[in-house]
């Protein structure tokens, strides 16, 4: 197949724009997951880590999800689809997207130190939204990893080129 | 131009659960608040109002004091080594959940390129 010099520069500069989306994917993830590992060791930060940790945590997930858009409704349509893994896969974020959203909900709901400093003070919060902290925390703590470990082949596929990339 | 209509989009499903959320904790029969943010009994005092109680004063049975003194940020923790094994123990539930679930992808693939070899040879056998 003959390709004219534009098209193979503007194939080349293609594959790069491809590899530097997955190394923002890769190195972006990755954040994710020490960010959140820190924010759930609670006792390990602190409560005023803890706090600003989550609300950017929060932001970040935002914009995880923002730039996986094109997968979810993909596989969104797909969902009657024979593809088993990938139903899995929706489950789980789904599962993780409500999960996480209500953790940092109830998070900033009984806030004692970031809200309070943004000159915020809710009052009259009961203890419902303390018991949906604690339950939505340990769910996705259970569901984070999953979510991980089902994209492990993608993750060590890209970590390896990565590091050979680096070593070279 | 497309990732902020994405994100736009992203945005919209999370304030739909948020807002779920929080219709849910609105119609919650649970208890209601007492007289504080602690709920019925609790009574949370913070600042530099109260920073311990008096010597000799004693707690009103069924109440229960959560917070006394200004609010400890705990920035130094991660300093030290005695709130190590918080992180530690996260970092290996985490590890446990990838390596199972790893493990049993593993097996899930390799069972079912089992199954689809066996399929294979049963459809090219040649009829006795």
């Amino acid at each position: 197949m003959a390709t004219s010099p534009a098209g193979s520069v503007s194939g080349a500069a293609r594959r790069r724009r491809i590899a530097a989306r997955t190394r923002l994917d890769f190195w972006f993830d990755g954040i994710l997951l020490l960010g959140y590992t820190l924010a759930y060791s609670y006792g390990f930060t602190g409560i005023g880590i803890h706090e600003w940790l989550g609300l950017g945590l929060g932001l970040a997930l935002l914009f995880h999800l923002a730039l996986h858009w094109d997968w979810v409704l993909r596989t969104t349509r797909k969902l009657t689809g024979p593809r088993g893994h990938d139903r899995v896969i929706w489950v789980v974020n789904l599962a993780l997207l409500v999960g996480m959203t209500l953790c940092i909900l109830s998070g900033i709901l009984i806030s004692r130190v970031a809200l309070p400093y943004l000159g915020i003070n809710l009052t009259r919060i009961g203890p419902f939204w303390s018991t949906v902290h604690d339950t939505t925390a340990e769910i996705t703590l259970g569901l984070v990893p999953v979510h991980v470990a089902l994209r492990w082949r993608w993750l060590v596929r890209i970590g390896r080129r990565l590091l050979a990339w680096r070593a070279r | 131009m497309k990732f902020l209509r994405h994100l736009a989009a992203a945005t919209l499903v999370v304030a739909a659960v948020v807002a779920a959320g929080l219709a849910w904790g609105h119609f919650d029969p649970g208890p209601l608040p007492g007289p504080g943010q602690g709920g019925p009994g609790q009574v949370v005092v913070r600042g530099q109002a109260v920073k311990r109680l008096p010597p000799g004063f004693k707690i009103r049975p069924g109440l229960r004091v959560i917070s006394i003194g200004p609010e400890n940020l705990g920035l130094t923790s991660m300093f030290q080594a005695v709130n190590l094994p918080v992180l530690r123990d996260t970092v290996e539930i985490e590890a446990g959940v990838i390596a199972a679930v790893v493990i049993l992808e593993i097996g899930q693939r390799r069972w079912r390129r089992a199954r689809r070899a066996r399929r294979l040879a049963d459809v090219t056998r040649p009829p006795r």
